[in-house]
C-alpha cells in the first residue's frame, strides 16, 4: 500500500483562545433578540416589532398630552403596561414561533447541540431573548411617559424623583409581564415545527382563557370570582399589578398574594416545560 | 411534435438578472441544458413550464405562451428539482390523483402504466414518507408522465440517483425522445449530458453561451484562437521567443503590451511561464482578452 | 367543484394527529355553558361573553385562521404546490375546492359546539342564529385567510393582527371600522335570528350579510388572481 500523507498547504489547527460556553450562550441570546426585532433580516421582518413599538410610543405620547392637559394622571406607568397586553400577546404569538420553529423543522438543532452549549442553555437563551424582546418594547413608551411627565412635574426635584419612582414601578411591571408571557408562549411554540400552528396555539391559549375567566367572574362575585383571573394570562398579570402597586385593571380583593404566587409558579412551570421539551426532542 | 421557442427572454429580480437575453429553440428529441450551479437553468426551465413569467421576451410552446395558461399542462409534464411530495400518500394514490386532476378518461390504467414505466414495483402501496430519495424522484417522474405529455421538462433528474437508476432513466428518456417527444433536462454534470443528448444548450451566468451538438461545440473551443494581453519586462524579446512556440499563431506588439493569439490554451499557458523563466523575462501581467469564451471553455475543460 | 382536490385537502387537513387540536375549544365552550347554566347568575350577564366573545369572537376567527391559512399555505410551504399548478385546471376551480374544504371544516368545528351550548340554555332560536352567524362568518374569514396565504408568507401573523387589532381593539374605539369587522357581521346575523338580548349587535343584519358577501367575493377573486400569476422561482428564496 502506498504511503499516505497529509500535505501541508498552509492549514493550521486553531490553537488560540476559545471563548467557551458562556460566550456561546450569550451570542445565541443576542442573535435571537436581534432576530425578534427583525434586525439582520429583511425589511418585512421588521414591520411587526417596529409597528408595535411605534404604536405603543404614539399612544404614550397621547397619554402624556392628556395627562398634562387634565393635570391628573389618567393612566400611570403600570396602567400603560397593562394596556398593551393585547399587543404583547400578538408579539409573543408571532415572534415566539419564529425563534424556535425553524430550528425544530430542519437539522439546525443538531448543529446547535453539537456545540459547547447544553440543551438547557439553548432553551434558556431563547426564552430570555423572547422575554427581553417584549420588555424592550415596553421601555420605549415608558421612557416617553417619564420624560413627558418629569418635565411638568410639580414639586421640583422631589417631584421628578417621585416620577422616577413610578417609572421604576412601571419597569418592574413590564419585566413581570414579559417574563410571564414569554414563559407561557415559548413552550407552546416549541411543540411544533410549523410557525403557523405555533402562533395559532399560543393565541388560542391567550384568547380563549380570557372569556372563560370573564364568565366565571360574572358568575360568582365571591372567592371563585376573585380567583377566576388566575386562568388567563392577561388577568393574571393584571392581578399581580393590583397586588403589588394597588392598581391594575383587575379587582383581586384580598387574594392578591395568590396572583403573585401563581404568576411565579406559571413562569417556573413554563420554563421547566420548555427545558423538558428540549431535553427530550430528537435532534 | 412540439417545439419550444424562447425569444429574447430575460428574467430579473430587482437588481439581480437571473436570465439574460436568451434565445433558443428546443426541438423534438432530447436536449440538455448545461451549466454550472446558479447559472439560471432552473429559472429557464420554470419559465418554459409556465411557473414563472419572463420579465422580457416570449416563451412559446407550440406557438402558445406557457405562463398563465393552465391548458398547456395537457401536453407538458414537469419534474422539479426539489423533493416536494405529500408524504402521507402512497405513490399509487399520488399518481392516481394526478391522473384524475388531468381529467384522463381512465385514470387507473394511466396511473398503473406510468408507475410501471418507472418500475416502482410493490412499493407503490407504501407511504411516500417511507421512500428513499431515488424512489421519490421516480414517483414524481411517474406523475409527470401519467398524461402522456408531448413535452417533458426535468430539472436535474439524475440528482441523487444510483448508477442503475440513472441508466434506467436515461434509457427511458432516450426512448421517449426517439418517439418524437420533446425532452428537455438540465444538469451541471458534463458526462450525463454527453451520454444522453445530442443537442446541448449551455447557460453560464444567465446567458446562453453555446448551442448545438456537444461534440461540435467542443471542437469549436479548441480550434478557436485565444487572445491574451501580456505585459513583461522585455516585450520584444518575449514576442520573438513566443513566435517560436507551436501553440502561438500570431503575436502583435502594442503600446499596452504584447497581444498573443494562441490556439491551444492549455499548452500555451504552460509554455508561457517556462519560456519566460528560461529567458529571464519577468511577466508583469497576463490577461485573457475575450472573457466570456474563457468562462465557458474553462468550465467545460475543468470538468 | 373539483372533488379530487377537495378530498385530497380533507385528507391532508384532517388525517393527522394535529386535528385533535380543534377539540379543546369546543369542549371548553360547552363545559363553560354547562357551568354557567347551573349557576344562579342570569344569562344576561354571561351570555354575551360566552356566545359573542368566546364563541363568535375567538373560536370562530381562530379556527378559520388556522384552517384557512393551511389549506393552501402548507402546500406552498412544503413546495408541493407545483403538483397542483402543473395541471390543466382553471385556477378558480382550485380556489373554490380549497375554500369549500376550509369553510366546511370551520363551520362544523364552530357551529356544532355553539348549537350544543345554545341548546343547553334552552333556546333553539339562539342555536339557529349562531349557526347562521358562524356559517357566514366562517365563509368570509376563510376566503380572506385563503387569499392571505397566497399574498404573504406569514398569513397567520397578518390574520392575527387583523383579528386582534382590527376586530378587538379598533372597533371598540372607532365605530366606523365595525362595518369591515367580520365578527360584527356574524354577531349581527346571529342576533337577527336569535332574537335575544345576549348578542351585542351594532350592525343592521342585511347590511352585515351584504358586507360579508362582498368580503368573501374579494377574497375569492383575489386568491384566484394571485394563483393565476403565481411565480415559483425554484431557487432558494
Amino acid at each position: 500500500m502506498p504511503d499516505s500523507v497529509i500535505h501541508d498547504i498552509g492549514y493550521q489547527r486553531y490553537e488560540g483562545v476559545r471563548l467557551g460556553r458562556r460566550y456561546a450562550v450569550r451570542s445565541l441570546w443576542v442573535y435571537s433578540l436581534r432576530s425578534a426585532y427583525g434586525l439582520g433580516r429583511s425589511a418585512k421582518a421588521k414591520i411587526l416589532p417596529a409597528g408595535l413599538f411605534t404604536l405603543a410610543c404614539v399612544a404614550s405620547v397621547v397619554l402624556v398630552v392628556v395627562n398634562n392637559a387634565l393635570h391628573q394622571r389618567v393612566l400611570s406607568y403600570v396602567g400603560l403596561v397593562s394596556t398593551f397586553s393585547y399587543a404583547a400577546t400578538v408579539f409573543v404569538a408571532i415572534v415566539g414561533p419564529e425563534l424556535v420553529s425553524r430550528d425544530l423543522r430542519t437539522n439546525l438543532l443538531a448543529l446547535y447541540f453539537s456545540r459547547p452549549i447544553e440543551r438547557s442553555d439553548y432553551a434558556l437563551a431563547k426564552l430570555g431573548a423572547l422575554a427581553a424582546a417584549l420588555f424592550g418594547l415596553f421601555t420605549g413608551p415608558l421612557l416617553i411617559m417619564l420624560l413627558g411627565m418629569a418635565f411638568n412635574a410639580t414639586g421640583g426635584v422631589g417631584g421628578v424623583f417621585h416620577e422616577i419612582g413610578l417609572f421604576l414601578e412601571g419597569l418592574v411591571t413590564a419585566a413581570i409581564h414579559s417574563a410571564v408571557f414569554a414563559a407561557i408562549a415559548l413552550p407552546l411554540a416549541s411543540l411544533t415545527g410549523r410557525r403557523m400552528f405555533g402562533t395559532g396555539l399560543i393565541i388560542g391559549v391567550f384568547l380563549i382563557t380570557a372569556p372563560v375567566s370573564g364568565v366565571l367572574r360574572t358568575l360568582d362575585t365571591g372567592t371563585l370570582g376573585r380567583l377566576a383571573g388566575l386562568l388567563d394570562p392577561v388577568s393574571l398579570v393584571n392581578g399581580v399589578d393590583r397586588w403589588l402597586w394597588g392598581e391594575g385593571l383587575y379587582d383581586t380583593g384580598q387574594y392578591g398574594a395568590a396572583y403573585g404566587l401563581v404568576a411565579v409558579a406559571v413562569t417556573l412551570l413554563g420554563t421547566a416545560g420548555l427545558l423538558r421539551r428540549y431535553r427530550r426532542v430528537r435532534a | 411534435m412540439i417545439t419550444v421557442e424562447l425569444t429574447n427572454v430575460s428574467r430579473w429580480y430587482g437588481n439581480v438578472v437571473a436570465v439574460n437575453d436568451v434565445t433558443l429553440t428546443v426541438r423534438p428529441g432530447v436536449t440538455g441544458l448545461l451549466g454550472p450551479n446558479g447559472a439560471g437553468k432552473t429559472t429557464v426551465l420554470h419559465m418554459i413550464a409556465g411557473l414563472l413569467g419572463p420579465s422580457q421576451g416570449t416563451v412559446l410552446i407550440d406557438g402558445k405562451p406557457s405562463f398563465r395558461n393552465p391548458d398547456i399542462y395537457r401536453t407538458l409534464g414537469l419534474v422539479t428539482e426539489n423533493e416536494g411530495v405529500p408524504g402521507f400518500l402512497t405513490a399509487w394514490e399520488f399518481v392516481l390523483v394526478g391522473a384524475r386532476l388531468h381529467k384522463l378518461p381512465d385514470p387507473e390504467s394511466a396511473a398503473r402504466r406510468a408507475l410501471d414505466i418507472v418500475e416502482l414495483g410493490d412499493a407503490v402501496n407504501r407511504r411516500i414518507s417511507t421512500y428513499s430519495k431515488g424512489m421519490r424522484q421516480r414517483t414524481r417522474v411517474a406523475a409527470a408522465l401519467v398524461h402522456d405529455p408531448a413535452v417533458l421538462i426535468l430539472d436535474e433528474p439524475f440528482n441523487g440517483m444510483d448508477p442503475r437508476q440513472r441508466l434506467h432513466m436515461m434509457d427511458l428518456l432516450h426512448r421517449m425522445g426517439a418517439d418524437g417527444r420533446t425532452i428537455l433536462f438540465s444538469s451541471h454534470i458534463l458526462e450525463e449530458v454527453e451520454q444522453l443528448s445530442g443537442v446541448v444548450q449551455v447557460i453560464v451566468a444567465g446567458r446562453l453561451a453555446a448551442s448545438g451538438d456537444y461534440r461540435h461545440i467542443r471542437r469549436l473551443m479548441t480550434n478557436r484562437p485565444h487572445v491574451f494581453l501580456i505585459q513583461s519586462s522585455d516585450d520584444r524579446r518575449l514576442a520573438t521567443v513566443l513566435m517560436g512556440q507551436i501553440s502561438v499563431s500570431a503575436v502583435e506588439l502594442d503600446p499596452a503590451g504584447l497581444q498573443v493569439r494562441a490556439n491551444d490554451y492549455g499548452t500555451f499557458t504552460r509554455a508561457l511561464s517556462t519560456v519566460a523563466r528560461h529567458h529571464s523575462i519577468r511577466l508583469t501581467g497576463v490577461l485573457p482578452s475575450d472573457e466570456s469564451l474563457e468562462d465557458v471553455f474553462s468550465y467545460l475543460v475543468a470538468q | 367543484m373539483n372533488t379530487t382536490i377537495a378530498a385530497l385537502t380533507f385528507r391532508a387537513l384532517l388525517g393527522r394527529r394535529r386535528v385533535l387540536l380543534l377539540l379543546p375549544m369546543p369542549a371548553l365552550l360547552i363545559g363553560l355553558t354547562l357551568i354557567a347554566q347551573s349557576s344562579p347568575a342570569f344569562i344576561d350577564e354571561w351570555g354575551p361573553v360566552v356566545f359573542a366573545q368566546l364563541g363568535l369572537g375567538v373560536i370562530l376567527p381562530l379556527t378559520a385562521l388556522v384552517v384557512g391559512s393551511s389549506v393552501l399555505g402548507l402546500e406552498i410551504e412544503d413546495g408541493t404546490i407545483t403538483h397542483l399548478l402543473t395541471k390543466p385546471l382553471p385556477r378558480h376551480e382550485i380556489i373554490v375546492a380549497k375554500l369549500a374544504v376550509a369553510w366546511s371544516v370551520t363551520t362544523v368545528a364552530t357551529a356544532v359546539p355553539l348549537t350544543a351550548a345554545a341548546l343547553i340554555t334552552g333556546s333553539a332560536a339562539l342555536a339557529a342564529g349562531l349557526v347562521l352567524g358562524a356559517a357566514v362568518g366562517a365563509l368570509a374569514y376563510t376566503a380572506g385567510f385563503l387569499a392571505l396565504s397566497l399574498l404573504t408568507r406569514r398569513p397567520v401573523a397578518v390574520g392575527l393582527v387583523y383579528i386582534i387589532l382590527w376586530e378587538n381593539l379598533l372597533t371598540t374605539f372607532v365605530a366606523g371600522t365595525r362595518i369591515l369587522s367580520i365578527r360584527e357581521q356574524a354577531v349581527a346575523l346571529s342576533d337577527s335570528v336569535a332574537g335575544t338580548t345576549w348578542l351585542p349587535t351594532h350592525l343592521n343584519p342585511v347590511a352585515a350579510l351584504i358586507l360579508a358577501a362582498v368580503l368573501t367575493a374579494i377574497g375569492i377573486l383575489g386568491a384566484t388572481a394571485r394563483l393565476r400569476s403565481y411565480s415559483l422561482s425554484g431557487e432558494t428564496s
